[in-house]
């Protein structure tokens, strides 16, 4: 088994994936993150990011979905 | 549209809505069903367009409307607000469907499902449209739709729109629409969160489960070609590197390609003007048909051109999948400025035209974010500055180079002049942003879609729209504008005064010449201006300038003289930047009958120079002082710079933010920041002894 730690998708370097353990807050973003498929369990590669760094580009359920740092920072992960 | 009465069988037409995530191949498969939308329009309230296309299958006829994309139906912006309120039947004016079409992507099949199942949840009959099938069998997604169907309780129509495949059975499916679905059963959902978000997991379980057997991907072997573009256009450099070459071709194509279409219909404008004034008698009715109405419908279809060649290219870049890659290249840049990654094209087009600019700006769904956007769009020097700019820069700035040899001081100038307006934008966004439009930020969740091939026949019908809604919506008003202010320029009219005002020129000029040292460099212009004086054209030019600063706009600008004297102007140039509020283009042929040049082309050499000659000569009023020095020259180029000084762009603002609010705002902070840029310009330039 390999390290289980709690970390936020903004932390995971291009190119790994991590799985969704958890999206934080109550409001409308992360309401709409769920909706766009970033629930618990769902696997997600980070595939690269903008010349400045942000946003970031996503990959998981078959789509590529871009957000911003501070948005992937509410989504909490567990290292594969 | 009449349809023979044999069809007439059930009277009322059938409502079908089109519902589906954006990006999913929808506007390819309205055009399929339906061909061009019979309504253009907003509805009541929004600035969500309103799209319905009729056709009629099997003798019946149906309406199919065209709902914003939307990826739920607990909405986050005023498009799916829209949609949600048709679907419930809670819009003003338009009837609830008596069916939907949901429109999935086969290629991203769960997060599809997600809004097909919600659309289920609605008591309406529904059939699933299973768009771009070619797309997933060539990713080697397989759908066993029989399956799919069974499992959702609803018929599922695979459909590849651009082929026609799968059209027939889905309008016989919209026909056959019956009974709602059995909505999905959901699980509670983990509990200590709010409603959206619980149904929103229990939702995506319950569609992993309902696809497990029934959708396999074996992908095929090898990066896909989809993949490498990817991987090319959104890299740190060479993505950037792309980025600029086509929003470099975008800009030159407009540049380029519409000043000839312009000129095209301005030529066919003026031949039919003077058609019209060979027909009409001269006198009010004639000049207020050919100065007013035909100039005003000229002024407004010229812009046609500009407005068509940007919507092509976005439709373009949008039906391939581009604009999501250089929103995403852009927008950490936009964000310091209190924007997004989506206000880069209407922001850059707006450097060409302010009107297509904010109009393009339909393609960010933010309602903030749009509306900072437009209000700072008309900040972007638009190339009816550029006369202005190249004119009083070739006239007063020096010649030389600036600390380095190579570079001309009047580069650098033209170039500051195009920064400034960048930066005061910024500026006026990023205040903007942290005052009045504070709020909670609204996510920037942006799908990355697949590369395709932009529809034909989609990215024509943007074009089309683009162009008819603003000869609709915007220039009808331009028209009207145009007529109020042919009225302003050219009443009340006085022989007696003209001939006074003249007479007291020939004096003025006799003056000067009579009181200036031989070297003096105004000598040459004066005594052309007296001689012009006893020729039939000069006479008619000095008249011409004398009714204009008698008229309503002439004297307002004597009126305003007080306030333009700090900006180091006097009244002939307050008067000139009054006429050109509504549009600025015409400063430079304002200036040239106010100082009695009578009809010159700015634009052409020869009157360019015979412009620069006269306002070189020109002195304050009875005294030696020249008016035009290089403070003030550089003070009115910062106006124009900074002021809102277009109708038409007002009147658009208007119409694309469905309020007389922001126009107004638009035009009174503008003319405020030109003022006091002008007003600094001129102090710090008198300062510095320029």
């Amino acid at each position: 088994m390999g390290q289980r730690s709690m970390i936020s998708l903004d932390d995971i370097a291009v190119g790994s994936t991590a799985r969704v353990q958890d999206v934080e807050g109550v409001d409308p973003t992360a309401v709409r993150l769920l909706e766009m498929g970033l629930t618990p369990g769902v696997a997600v590669r980070v595939v690269g990011q903008a010349p400045f760094g942000d946003p970031v580009e996503l990959e998981f359920r078959g789509y590529r979905l871009s957000i911003r740092r501070h948005e992937a920072a509410r989504v909490v992960v567990e290292n594969r | 549209m009449h349809e023979p009465a044999g069809s007439r069988i059930d009277a009322a037409p059938l409502t079908v809505a089109l519902l589906g995530n954006p990006n999913t191949g929808k506007s390819t498969l309205f055009t399929a069903l339906a061909g061009i939308p019979t309504r253009v329009g907003n509805y009541p309230g929004v600035t969500v367009e309103e799209k319905v296309g009729r056709f009629t299958h099997r003798g019946r006829a149906i309406d199919l409307v065209d709902l914003p994309g939307t990826y739920s139906l607990a909405p986050q912006s005023p498009d799916e607000q829209v949609a949600v309120d048709i679907l419930r039947g809670r819009m003003a004016g338009a009837a609830r469907p008596d069916g939907i079409v949901v429109v999935a992507d086969a290629t991203n099949l769960e997060r599809n499902l997600f809004l097909a199942t919600q659309a289920m949840e609605l008591g309406l009959p529904l059939v699933v449209a299973l768009t771009l099938a070619d797309l997933a069998d060539r990713k080697g997604i397989r759908i066993d739709v029989a399956e799919l169907s069974r499992r959702l309780g609803c018929p599922v129509i695979r459909v590849v729109a651009t082929r026609g495949e799968g059209i027939a059975a889905l309008r016989e499916g919209m026909l056959s629409m019956a009974s709602p679905p059995q909505p999905l059963s959901l699980a509670e959902g983990p509990l200590g969160r709010p409603l959206p978000a619980r149904q929103a997991i229990a939702r995506y379980a319950a569609i992993e489960d309902l696809l497990r057997g029934v959708i396999s991907h074996e992908p095929p072997p090898g990066r896909s070609l989809e993949d490498r573009i990817d991987a090319v256009v959104t890299h740190r450099v060479w993505g950037t590197l792309v980025f600029a070459a086509v929003m470099l071709a975008m800009f030159t194509v407009i540049f380029r390609v519409a000043p000839p279409l312009m000129d095209l219909i301005s030529f066919g404008m003026d031949a039919l003007s003077a058609r019209v004034a060979d027909l009409l008698p001269e006198g009010p009715i004639r000049s207020l048909v050919v100065d007013g109405i035909l100039a005003g419908v000229g002024g407004s279809v010229v812009f046609v051109p500009q407005i068509a060649l940007l919507f092509l290219f976005i439709a373009l870049l949008e039906g391939c999948g581009y604009l999501s890659r250089a929103a995403f290249l852009m927008d950490r840049l936009l964000v310091a400025a209190g924007l997004s990654g989506k206000s880069f094209i209407p922001l850059l087009s707006s450097f060409a035209c302010a009107i297509p600019g904010i109009m393009a700006a339909r393609t960010i769904e933010n309602r903030r974010d749009r509306l900072l956007t437009i209000l700072v769009a008309p900040l972007m020097s638009c190339s009816a500055r550029l006369p202005v700019y190249l004119l009083l820069c070739g006239a007063f700035v020096p010649d030389r180079g600036c600390g380095l040899s190579w570079l001309p001081l009047r580069a650098v100038v033209l170039a500051g002049l195009y920064a400034l307006g960048v930066v005061v934008a910024a500026v006026v966004a990023a205040v903007l942003s942290r005052t009045l439009f504070r709020g909670p930020r609204q996510p920037f969740v942006m799908e990355m879609s697949g590369w395709r091939w932009p529809r034909p026949a989609v990215v024509l019908e943007r074009v089309r729209e683009a162009s008819v809604s603003f000869l609709l919506n915007a220039g009808t008003l331009i028209v009207a504008i145009s007529i109020v202010l042919w009225a302003l320029m050219n009443y009340p009219r006085s022989d007696a005064a003209v001939d006074a005002d003249v007479a007291a020129g020939r004096v003025a000029l006799e003056a000067a010449l009579a009181s200036s040292g031989a070297d003096d460099p105004g000598r040459e212009d004066w005594s052309a201006a007296l001689a012009a004086l006893d020729t039939p054209e000069g006479l008619a030019a000095a008249r011409r300038g004398a009714a204009q600063r008698l008229s309503f706009l002439g004297r307002a600008g004597r009126f305003i003289e007080p306030l333009v004297r700090p900006l180091g102007w006097d009244w002939r140039i307050g008067c000139a930047a009054l006429a050109s509020f509504p549009a600025r283009e015409v400063v430079l042929a304002t200036l040239g009958v106010i100082y009695n040049l009578g009809d010159i082309d700015p634009e052409e050499a020869e009157g360019a120079t015979a412009l620069e000659r006269r306002l070189k000569a020109a002195r304050w009023d009875g005294t030696e002082r020249p008016v035009f020095t290089l403070p003030v020259a550089l003070s009115l180029m910062v106006f124009f710079a900074l002021c809102a000084q277009c109708a038409s762009t007002l009147v658009v603002i208007g119409r694309e933010t469905n309020s007389w609010v922001w126009p107004m705002v638009t035009f009174t902070y503008m003319t405020v920041l030109a003022w006091l840029g002008a007003f600094a310009t001129y102090r710090l330039g008198t300062f510095l002894g320029w």
